[in-house]
C-alpha cells in the first residue's frame, strides 16, 4: 500500500540539511549516506551521493528524472554474474 | 463494419464491448465513452451511424490516449526507468519481473520459455 498523501514523501531530514549545506558551499563533494529509503526530492538534483549497498558505497549522480525514486533504487544490493558453465549471460 | 481510429474493426457485438477491441479501452472506459458520445452502449456496433462513429472518434482523440500514443507512452516510461539506472530499470533490461515477484520458480511471462540446464537439481531428482 502506498504512503498517505497527507504526510507527503518521506525523506531523511538530516540528509536534506546536508545537501543544502553543500549547495551553499558549492561543493561537489559526494555525500555518503545509508538512507536508502530516502525519497529523492527536487533539491537533490545535481548532487552526487555515495549510497551504501550493505558493503560498498555506490556513486549516484542525481538527475531530474530520478526525482520521486528512492536512493536505494540506484545502489543494487545483490550481484548476479550469471550461472556457472553458462555459455552467455542473459541479455 | 465500423472503423474507429484507422485500423480497428470492431465487430457486431454491443458497442461497449466492441470498443474494448481498442488498445487502452477496458470495460469502464468503454461505457464512459458511450455515455459521452450519447450512444446507447447496448446497440450493435454495426448499427452505428457515421455520425455516431465520428462522435466516438473525436472523443477518443481529444480526451483519451489509446492505441499507438498509449503504447508509445508506456514504452517511454519503461525507457526512462532503464535510462536512469534504477532497480526497476535493470529488471526491465534483464527481462525479469520488476515488482518483487519470486524468480526461483514461475515468472515465465517475463522469462519466456524454460531453458533447461543440465545437472540442475529439479523436481525429478528431488524425488529420489
Amino acid at each position: 500500500m502506498s504512503r498517505s498523501a497527507k504526510k507527503g514523501p518521506y525523506y531523511d531530514e538530516r540528509l536534506l540539511a546536508k545537501v543544502e549545506k553543500a549547495q551553499q558551499k558549492r561543493s561537489n563533494e559526494p555525500i555518503k549516506t545509508w538512507s536508502r529509503d530516502c525519497t529523492i526530492v527536487p533539491e537533490f538534483v545535481g548532487t552526487t551521493f555515495l549510497v551504501h549497498n550493505g558493503r560498498q558505497f555506490i556513486k549516484v549522480y542525481i538527475t531530474e528524472d530520478m526525482v520521486a525514486h528512492k536512493l536505494g533504487e540506484f545502489a543494487p544490493t545483490r550481484i548476479f554474474k550469471g550461472h556457472s558453465g553458462g555459455k552467455k549471460a542473459a541479455k | 463494419m465500423p472503423r474507429i481510429l484507422g485500423v480497428d474493426l470492431p465487430n457486431d457485438k454491443p458497442t461497449h464491448i466492441s470498443l474494448r477491441y481498442l488498445y487502452g479501452i477496458g470495460p469502464a472506459l468503454a461505457l464512459q465513452v458511450c455515455e459521452q458520445a450519447r450512444v446507447d452502449p447496448l446497440r450493435r456496433a454495426k448499427e452505428l451511424s457515421d455520425d455516431e462513429i465520428a462522435r466516438i472518434a473525436t472523443i477518443l482523440d481529444r480526451e483519451y490516449t489509446v492505441e499507438g500514443p498509449l503504447r508509445r507512452e508506456i514504452q517511454q516510461n519503461i525507457q526512462r526507468l532503464i535510462q536512469i539506472g534504477c532497480y526497476r530499470g535493470t529488471r526491465h533490461r534483464r527481462h525479469l519481473p520488476c515488482r518483487g515477484q519470486r524468480t526461483r520458480t514461475n515468472a515465465r511471462t517475463r522469462k519466456g520459455p524454460r531453458k533447461t540446464v543440465a545437472g540442475k537439481k529439479g523436481v525429478k531428482e528431488a524425488g529420489k
